[in-house]
C-alpha cells in the first residue's frame, strides 16, 4: 500500500493510510496524552486529552479518532494544546471525589500520572463533590464511582473483548454514571462473567479487586491488546 | 453471576394485557435490536413509565444487554423509569372500544376525577393512559386497571373502581 507523507511537529513521516494520528505518533515515540484510548478496543474520543492541531483547521481534533490524510501537518505540543490538556485534567479531578492518599490505585493511577505530567499544582474549577456510590456487592471486585472519569474503557473491554456487556453509561451531562445491567448491584449481574478485564482496563482506582490493600493495586491495561493479538493468531 | 433472578423473569407478565401490546410491537418490528426505541415508546405509552421488569422483558426479546437498554432509557428525557401514578388506568381507544363508548369513559374520568390521558393525579395516586386495541375487543369497551382487564365496563362501575384504587393506596 502506498504510504502517505505527513508532518508531525515539523518532522516528516511516512505512514500507512487508515492509521490514526495517535497510532503514528506512538510508533515514533511522539508523546500524546490519552485517557480513554486503550489499545485493543475501539476509540470513542471521549476524554479530549489527545487533541492535536492540524494546519488549515481551526478546531482541535482528537488524535485517537482522526485518521491521517496525505500531507497533513500536525502539531502536538503547542501552547493551545497544553492549555486544553491542563483544563481537561483539572476537570477530571473536579468532577468526582479523587482523594489519592486513600485510594487503592495511589502510585499506579493513570489520572495521578496525568496530573503530574501536565504540571497540575492546583485546580481552578469548583469541585462538584457529587454523591457517588461504591458498589461492593460483587464477591471479588469493587466499583467506586468517586474515582471514575467516565473514560468508558471498562464498557468497551467488557463488550468488545469479553463479550459480556455488563457495563454501560446512564444519564447525561454531569449525572452520567457507569452502570451494571439495569443499574443494579454488580454482584447481581446476569451478564458479568467475573473475568476481571475491566479492572485491568480501568485507568484509575474506580475498579479494583477486594483482595488488595491501599496503594497496592497493580494494573495491566496492555493485557487487553495482547489478548486481542493472541486471539488473531488462534483464528 | 446470579441466574433466574426475579427481575428478569419475563414469563411473569404473559397474562398482562399491556405485555401483549408490547409483544405485538416486538413481533411487528421482527425482534430487531434496532427497534429498541420504538418498542420502548410502546411500553411507556401503555404503562405510563418503564418498570424494570418490562425493560428486562424487552432486553431479552431484542437480545440486547440490560445495561444497553437502561442506557438508552436514561439518555432520552422522554422516557421515565419512575411511575407516574401509583395506579394506572389504561383506556382502550381501539375501534371496537371506541364504538362501544371509550370516549364517553374518558370524558367521565375527566369530569369525575379531573384527569385526561397522559395526566397524573396531584397525589401521584393515579395516571391515565390510552392505547389502541389491547386485544380484548370481545370485551369492549375495555379498560386496564393496573394489570387487570375490565371488560364491558359501565360508566358508574369503572369510576367507582378507580376511586377505590386511589383510596386503597
Ligand atoms: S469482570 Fe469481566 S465480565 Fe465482569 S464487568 Fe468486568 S469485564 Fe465485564
Ligand atoms: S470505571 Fe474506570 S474504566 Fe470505567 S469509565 Fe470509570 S474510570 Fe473508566
Ligand atoms: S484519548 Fe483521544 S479522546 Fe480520549
Ligand atoms: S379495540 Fe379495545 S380491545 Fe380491541
Amino acid at each position: 500500500m502506498n504510504k502517505l507523507t505527513i508532518y508531525i511537529d515539523d518532522k516528516q513521516f511516512q505512514a500507512e493510510p487508515g492509521k490514526s494520528i495517535l497510532e503514528v505518533c506512538r510508533e515514533h515515540d511522539i508523546e500524546i496524552l490519552t485517557m480513554c484510548h486503550l489499545k485493543g478496543v475501539n476509540d470513542v474520543g471521549a476524554c479530549r486529552l489527545c487533541l492535536v492541531e492540524i494546519e488549515g483547521m481551526s478546531k482541535l481534533l482528537s488524535a485517537c479518532t482522526t485518521k491521517i490524510t496525505a500531507n497533513m501537518v500536525i502539531h502536538t505540543k503547542t501552547e493551545r494544546i497544553k492549555k486544553y490538556q491542563r483544563i481537561t485534567t483539572e476537570l477530571f479531578f473536579a468532577e468526582r471525589n479523587h482523594v489519592c492518599a486513600v485510594c487503592v490505585a495511589n502510585g499506579t493511577c493513570e489520572l495521578q500520572d496525568l496530573g503530574y505530567k501536565v504540571g497540575m499544582d492546583h485546580i481552578r474549577y469548583p469541585f462538584l463533590f457529587p454523591k457517588c456510590e461504591v458498589d461492593t456487592s460483587h464477591p471479588w471486585y469493587v466499583m467506586d464511582q468517586n474515582r471514575c472519569i467516565m473514560c468508558t474503557r471498562c464498557v468497551r473491554v467488557c463488550n468488545e473483548v469479553e463479550g459480556a456487556h455488563n457495563w454501560d453509561v446512564k444519564n447525561r451531562g454531569y449525572q452520567v454514571r457507569i452502570i451494571s445491567d439495569f443499574d443494579t448491584p454488580w454482584g447481581e449481574s446476569i451478564t458479568c462473567t467475573s473475568c476481571g478485564k475491566c479492572l485491568q482496563a480501568c485507568p484509575t482506582g474506580a475498579l479494583w479487586p477486594k483482595a488488595i490493600v491501599q496503594g497496592q493495586m497493580k494494573k495491566n491495561p496492555e493485557i487487553i491488546d495482547e489478548l486481542m493479538e493472541r486471539r488473531k493468531m488462534i483464528l | 453471576m446470579k441466574s433466574g433472578s426475579s427481575l428478569l423473569d419475563a414469563e411473569l407478565h404473559k397474562t398482562d394485557p399491556r405485555v401483549k401490546l408490547i409483544a405485538a410491537k416486538l413481533k411487528k418490528e421482527n425482534f430487531k435490536p434496532d427497534a429498541l426505541i420504538e418498542v420502548l415508546h410502546t411500553a411507556q405509552n401503555v404503562y405510563g413509565h418503564l418498570p424494570l421488569n418490562v425493560l428486562a422483558y424487552i432486553s431479552k426479546a431484542l437480545s440486547l444487554p440490560p445495561s444497553r437498554v437502561y442506557s438508552t432509557v436514561t439518555f432520552y428525557h422522554f422516557f421515565s423509569l419512575k411511575s407516574k401514578g401509583e395506579h394506572t388506568c389504561l383506556v382502550c381507544t381501539g375501534t371496537a372500544c371506541y364504538v362501544k363508548g371509550a370516549q364517553v369513559i374518558l370524558n367521565e374520568i375527566e369530569s369525575k376525577i379531573g384527569l385526561r390521558p397522559g395526566q397524573v393525579s396531584a397525589d401521584n395516586q393515579l395516571g391515565i393512559q390510552v392505547a389502541r386495541c389491547i386485544g380484548a375487543c370481545g370485551l369492549a369497551p375495555a379498560v386496564v386497571l393496573d394489570d387487570e382487564v375490565q371488560g364491558k365496563v359501565t360508566l358508574g362501575e369503572i369510576i367507582n373502581k378507580i376511586i377505590d384504587k386511589m383510596a386503597a393506596k
